[in-house]
């Protein structure tokens, strides 16, 4: 059950949700890495119940940083080829983890990218499309790597990629710092259909927009301390 | 006097943008040394002259002496809290990296405990 592949889930607060995340992807993939980012529930224990790997953050530290944090573990085995993130909260499906993974090694890219926006996201909310649009218009523009959802939590990549990928944006920046990371190395990327499930949890766990203010002046910030 | 204001502009525009570009290297630290001490040393001046201020800021197109101080007072305000959101940004990285390492070097033993039970 792709014995070479990890599959990296953030978890900050998803107890009542984390074990039957982990349960789903088990069907498909052996090697599942919880990185619970200091949560104040039961997250870490239930992540032991499900029986998946758990890595714990003494304290929060974002989900860029928890990201990281997996991948940094799962290179520490040298079998480990692919790696694939996958969100806690339950809106990503295991098939699309197993076929963008397909995806990667047939068509041997560095990574691939789930986008909700050739697929179809069920339930999106309005104002979220609006903004996630506005986003990836951005990210378009000032990286010329062009893709068509900037936000995705479900992503699958090769060795080359983990190695090299580095996130330093400890929140939600981290997904705009992986784009940028494309276009530096030269990676190989696609994108692919997957579908998202906006659940009553999902929602109500989801980004406050408001969120997306400070998501970009970290960006701008970093680009230009980077140069 | 427009010539000169849009020298001043421009030349603190150019030191917040080397200034973000490197907070660190030495230029940038020994420089916010130095305008710290000028600061300082312009602020007893102004205290013991208080007419020569005015004189100052006249010579610079502003209206008073209290005018200027504010409006120096204003630069030096936003620099120190660029500076001090640019550290506290080095500062996060810092921990994070430490952070990070406690909780791989847990997993770890975690893992082996797991392994000999």
């Amino acid at each position: 059950m792709h014995k070479d592949t990890y599959v990296i889930i953030p978890v900050y607060n998803e107890g009542p949700v984390i074990a039957s995340v982990i349960r789903d992807v088990f069907k498909k993939f052996s090697n599942v890495i919880c990185v619970n980012d200091g949560s104040s529930d039961n997250s870490l224990s239930e992540i032991r119940r499900a029986g998946a790997i758990a890595v714990n953050h003494p304290i929060n530290l974002g989900q860029g940083a928890s990201i990281q944090t997996g991948i940094e573990y799962s290179l520490q085995d040298p079998g480990a080829r692919h790696f694939i993130t996958f969100d806690a909260d339950g809106q990503h499906r295991t098939q699309d983890a197993e076929a963008m993974l397909k995806h990667l090694k047939k068509q041997s890219l560095d990574i691939v990218l789930g986008s909700r926006f050739l697929g179809s996201a069920q339930n999106i909310p309005q104002l979220k499309k609006i903004l996630l649009k506005a986003a990836i218009r951005f990210s378009n523009l000032s990286t010329g790597v062009h893709l068509t959802d900037a936000h995705n939590g479900l992503r699958a990549f090769n060795r080359h990629v983990a190695e090299n990928l580095n996130i330093t944006m400890p929140d939600m920046a981290h997904s705009s710092e992986i784009i940028h990371r494309i276009a530096e190395c030269n990676f190989m990327y696609e994108e692919i259909p997957v579908t998202t499930l906006y659940t009553e949890y999902s929602k109500a766990k989801g980004q406050p927009l408001l969120n997306s203010v400070n998501i970009m002046f970290d960006e701008l910030l970093q680009k230009v301390s980077k140069k | 006097m427009i010539l000169l204001k849009t020298i001043l502009i421009g030349g603190f525009v150019l030191l917040l943008i080397r200034f973000v570009l490197s907070p660190n290297s030495y230029q940038i630290r020994a420089w916010k040394k130095i305008i710290g001490a000028l600061f300082v040393a312009l602020a007893i001046l102004a205290i013991l002259l208080p007419n020569q201020l005015n004189r100052v800021a006249h010579f610079f197109g502003v209206g008073r002496g209290a005018d200027l101080l504010l409006y120096l007072l204003s630069l030096a305000f936003i620099f120190a809290l660029i500076n001090q959101y640019l550290n506290e940004k080095q500062e996060q990285k810092r921990f994070v990296r430490l952070a990070r390492k406690v909780a791989l070097l847990e997993a770890e033993q975690h893992n082996k405990r797991h392994k000999k039970t």
